[in-house]
């Protein structure tokens, strides 16, 4: 046990060794084993305890699985593993389940800290003047105590929490200031908050669709996915994807998707604006004032049944597809013209894709 | 309905009850059951009993009790936490538990939570293998489990009390109560288990926090005979649980599950020579609630109350063959925050027939159809034979259709409930031999089932998850009963073993299902020398699968008790014993990042009076 340990350690190291500018350019030197290609978070199943990370090289043909374990063998990464943030030299992996934070070298996946308290159900993390900024539901069935639990990069440790309304979800910054998307928990939500990171404190909230549940920020304006109230709602509403001018914070346009269309997975790239549907990946355009009515391509092909994670990176697609959410699930990689060209298996649950 | 049973007339017709106890003696007494066809119509079929002494050996929960002593499969979900039984490789729903003659898995979720039951409040508890709808309904497709009071007129008024302390202050109190006169009987059971459950996670630095667990159960039954064709008998259980839900190694927890359940039964029998018949009247109810937070008042709950009424006549149309009928109406009305509030009524004929060819070989046959407002049934059958060319051996086939209807949370979950569900259905083929010696009895029985529109979980495309009819199982395998018990004058030697081998495939992914082994085995040896008895019980599960690709599993695990236990004095007033659980250490988990205790300890003390 100890002497596998100890090659894996010197494996890791000799590969560590390398390590030279912070530049993080295509054709660097590698900063660590997972420089220079993408970290794919596995949620992992609820209360199973096996969120694991997965590894995909720059070009897409060498792929490793749980390289967290692998090179922090003593470590259990934890229960329902919801996003990665990436800062400075860092990831943060927020594990939703197990209420904690585990901080690793962005490249070397080394164990670099534990935040185990002051999180209650973390769901994201975002940056913002030198801080970390966590959004909690609290109780899942508790409207009242959600908050966004403020990091303090240095120590590891929760500084203080800002109140916000429920179900805080995705979070974005820009020039100091945080978007929180209320996607709504348990229930359905349809606000933004705005935070300033300055302050500690909230400073407005903006109201868009139903459902806020993915945004970005792009060129001074902030764009957001509204998936509207599902089929299964006591009342079905129909997605929109709302654009705010991030200076004011005020809407400035609104396109209101068709009837029973719930998007999701907002990517802004260059000009390019691309979403989801159901298993379907759509492109539109920054100008445009009407939404495609076809995608660009579908998963079907794949047996991918409503896609669970998404990326673009590189003028490629990411798709992640949980599949029974029991097994092992898998990622599979489009060229810009929806042409499948990788698939892997991967970890339980591909939950994310994020690009070193 | 007043049954005569003799110790001889067990031993020629039922010794397919592999009596795994030390007392295998069975007194010979009148007794009043409530569950007749247990003992009527299950000759074609592999019937276990285990008696008091079994009961009393054992912890508390039923859990414990098969665990250690069936071939039926636990999953808990750390020690008291819910526990879910796999029979025959099915799941959890497809095992019915039937107390005094009467389905009482939940109507919420289809099935029962083994450590919502105190064993010790029952003084039968019976489990029957294999399929078994046609008779009791819905969910006795690997099996039942059968809880039963048997209330004797012999004039008696014993009390017992019995007090364990263990590890983690575990204290667990029975007191138990039977009295009888002529024409009255009752008995009185009360039972309460308060533990910290705080023990350590066995080489990690971590303890199975919010694991904290009370219970209180009352069961009490009454028997009356009117007169010497009639009685009357009331049955009455009570369980009020108070369970925090420990974490996981991964995931902490601060969430509280209360359960409170009530069965109550009222049964008039009344017999001639040709006829006998009896009329029930239960009416169950269940509930729970579950705080995610339990320092908080935010909650959840569910509830359903249950009114069945049943009629049952039996036939003698000579002395070989007997005709059966049950009528059953049955109104359920689920209530709860996540189901809103809905009515199921049910109602089904039974025709049961058992005919006695020869001496030695009888055919039993039973049909089943059930009408609901909510759902399609299929028609439900069992057939079976039974030859016994040997005073020794019995060979046995049977086959059966049976069934495990949609539950309320699968019909009526807000958002997810689909109303299109049919039932669950299966058909199973079981051969059995069951030889029967001196001190020795062995059963093998072997078994396939095709279980069919399985309703499973799983996400649509727009993520929200609901009940679909889509799975499809093939299970098989074969299930070894063995028993050996000596008696002298003064040792006892009492040994019982029990193997399945079990197969469990889903037919679409072509994988062995989630937490089912392929083997179990437990084994239990008791042996007393004048006011010494020690026994030792083992059990081993194989290794299980916890994902439906079989990617990832769960390794097997080995656990041993030991117990003595010293009676003091010359009668039974009191006796000591000492018990040492999971002896060498075994760090296990039955459910995946869920340990179980490491070696612990616990005291009991047994009064009689």
């Amino acid at each position: 046990m100890k002497f596998s340990k100890l090659v894996l350690v010197a494996f890791v190291s000799s590969v560590f060794l390398f390590s030279c500018s912070d530049n993080n350019d295509n054709n660097d030197m590698p900063l660590g084993s997972y420089d220079n290609g993408t970290l794919i978070l596995n949620q992992g199943g609820f209360l199973k305890g096996n969120a694991s990370v997965s590894y995909l090289s720059e070009d897409v043909l060498t792929q490793q699985n749980n390289i967290f374990s692998l090179v922090n063998p003593t470590i259990t990464l934890g229960d329902t593993g919801q996003d990665v943030g990436l800062y400075q030299n860092f990831a943060f992996i927020v594990l939703n389940g197990s209420n904690k934070i585990e901080v690793v070298n962005r490249y070397t996946m080394e164990h670099v800290a534990t935040v185990s308290t002051g999180l209650k159900n973390p769901r994201y993390i975002a940056f913002s003047n030198g801080k970390g900024f966590v959004t909690n539901w609290g109780d899942g069935g508790s409207a009242t105590d959600d908050y966004v639990a403020v990091l303090n990069l240095s120590t590891y440790a929760v500084s203080s929490t800002i109140p916000v309304a429920e179900g805080p979800e995705k979070i974005v910054e820009t020039n100091n200031k945080l978007y929180v998307a209320h996607q709504g928990g348990y229930g359905y939500g349809k606000t933004i908050s705005v935070i300033n990171a300055i302050t500690n404190t909230l400073s407005t909230t903006i109201n868009v669709g139903d459902v806020p549940n993915s945004l970005t920020i792009n060129s001074g304006s902030l764009y957001v996915i509204c998936g509207g109230k599902p089929s299964y709602a006591p009342v079905q509403t129909a997605g929109s994807l709302v654009k705010i001018n991030v200076a004011d914070n005020v809407v400035s346009n609104t396109i209101n998707f068709a009837t029973a269309t719930h998007p999701s997975n907002l990517v802004i790239n260059d000009d390019a604006v691309f979403y989801t549907v159901g298993s379907s990946i759509f492109k539109s355009s920054l100008s445009a004032t009407v939404l495609p009515t076809t995608p660009l391509f579908t998963t079907t092909a794949q047996g991918v049944y409503g896609v669970y994670s998404f990326a673009v990176n590189n003028n490629k697609f990411y798709v992640g597809d949980a599949g029974d959410y029991n097994s092992n699930g898998k990622i599979y990689v489009y060229s810009s013209s929806g042409q499948l060209e990788h698939d892997y298996t991967v970890g339980v649950i591909p939950a994310g894709f994020y690009f070193n | 309905m007043t049954l005569k049973k003799y110790f001889a007339f067990c031993l020629l017709l039922l010794c397919q009850y592999i009596c795994a106890q030390q007392d295998t003696i069975i007194k010979l007494e009148e007794v009043l059951i409530s569950d007749h066809q247990l003992k009527d119509f299950s000759d074609s079929q592999s019937v276990s009993k285990l008696t008091d002494s079994v009961i009393v050996k054992n912890r508390t929960s039923l859990t414990s009790l098969l665990n250690y002593n069936s071939v039926i499969y636990f999953k808990e979900n750390g020690l008291g936490m819910v526990s879910s039984p796999s029979f025959r490789g099915t799941t959890a729903q497809q095992t019915a538990v039937i107390w005094n003659g009467i389905n009482i898995n939940s109507q919420l979720n289809g099935q029962t939570d083994f450590n919502t039951l105190s064993a010790k409040d029952f003084n039968s508890v019976s489990i029957r293998s294999g399929g078994g709808s046609a008779i009791y309904g819905s969910s006795a497709m690997g099996g039942s489990v059968h809880l039963n009071t048997d209330l004797s007129f012999v004039n008696k008024f014993d009390n017992t009390i019995q007090v364990n302390y263990g590890s983690f202050n575990t204290l667990a109190v029975n007191y138990k109560v039977k009295m009888a006169v002529a024409n009255f009987s009752t008995q009185i059971s009360v039972s309460h288990i308060s533990s910290d459950n705080d023990y350590a996670y066995l080489d990690t630095d971590k303890k199975n926090e919010n694991g904290q667990f009370e219970n209180t159960s009352l069961n009490v039954s009454l028997g009356y005979k009117i007169d010497s064709k009639n009685s009357l008998k009331f049955y009455s259980y009570l369980f009020d649980g108070d369970r925090h839900f420990s974490g996981t190694l991964a995931a902490p927890s601060q969430s509280k599950y209360l359960d409170l359940n009530s069965r109550n039964l009222l049964e008039w029998s009344g017999h001639n020579d040709k006829v006998k018949s009896n009329l029930k009247l239960a009416f169950l109810s269940e509930k729970y609630t579950y705080f995610e937070n339990a320092a908080t008042s935010v909650f959840s709950y569910g509830s359903a109350k249950t009114l069945t009424s049943k009629y049952d006549l039996l036939y003698k149309i000579n002395a070989k063959i007997e005709l059966n009928s049950i009528l059953d109406y049955t109104h359920t009305r689920g209530l709860g925050s996540d189901i809103g509030k809905n009515d199921r009524e049910t109602a089904s004929g039974v025709l049961l027939l058992k005919h006695k060819l020869f001496s030695d070989f009888l055919y039993e046959i039973a049909v089943r159809k059930e009408i609901s407002n909510v759902y399609a049934s299929p028609v439900l059958f069992s057939v079976g034979t039974n030859y016994s060319p040997f005073s020794f051996y019995q060979f046995k086939i049977n086959g059966s259709r049976n069934f495990r209807v949609p539950t309320f949370n699968d019909l009526y979950w807000q958002g997810s409930g689909n109303l299109e569900l049919k039932p669950e259905s299966s058909y199973q083929l079981e051969v059995g031999h069951a030889f029967a010696f001196k001190n020795t009895t062995l059963s093998i029985t072997n078994y396939y089932s095709k279980i069919q529109d399985l309703i499973l979980w799983s996400p649509s495309a727009n993520g929200n998850w609901r009940p679909n009819n889509i799975g499809k199982v093939s299970t098989y395998g074969a299930e070894i009963l063995f028993n050996y018990s000596k008696k002298s004058a003064k040792n006892k030697l009492d040994f019982t073993a029990t193997y399945a081998y079990t197969i469990s495939e889903d037919e679409v992914k072509k994988k062995q299902l989630i937490y089912v082994p392929f083997h179990k085995f437990t084994a239990s040896l008791a042996y007393s020398i004048d006011k010494f008895t020690a026994h030792y019980q083992y059990l081993y599960n194989g290794k299980v699968f916890t994902s439906s690709d079989n990617f990832y599993s769960l390794n097997d695990y080995l656990v041993s008790n030991l117990g003595i236990n010293y009676q003091v004095g010359k009668k039974k007033f009191l006796q000591v014993g000492f018990d040492i659980l999971n002896l060498f250490n075994e760090n296990y988990q039955s459910v995946s990042m869920r340990p179980l205790p490491g070696r612990n300890y616990s005291i009991n003390l047994i009064f009689n009076f």
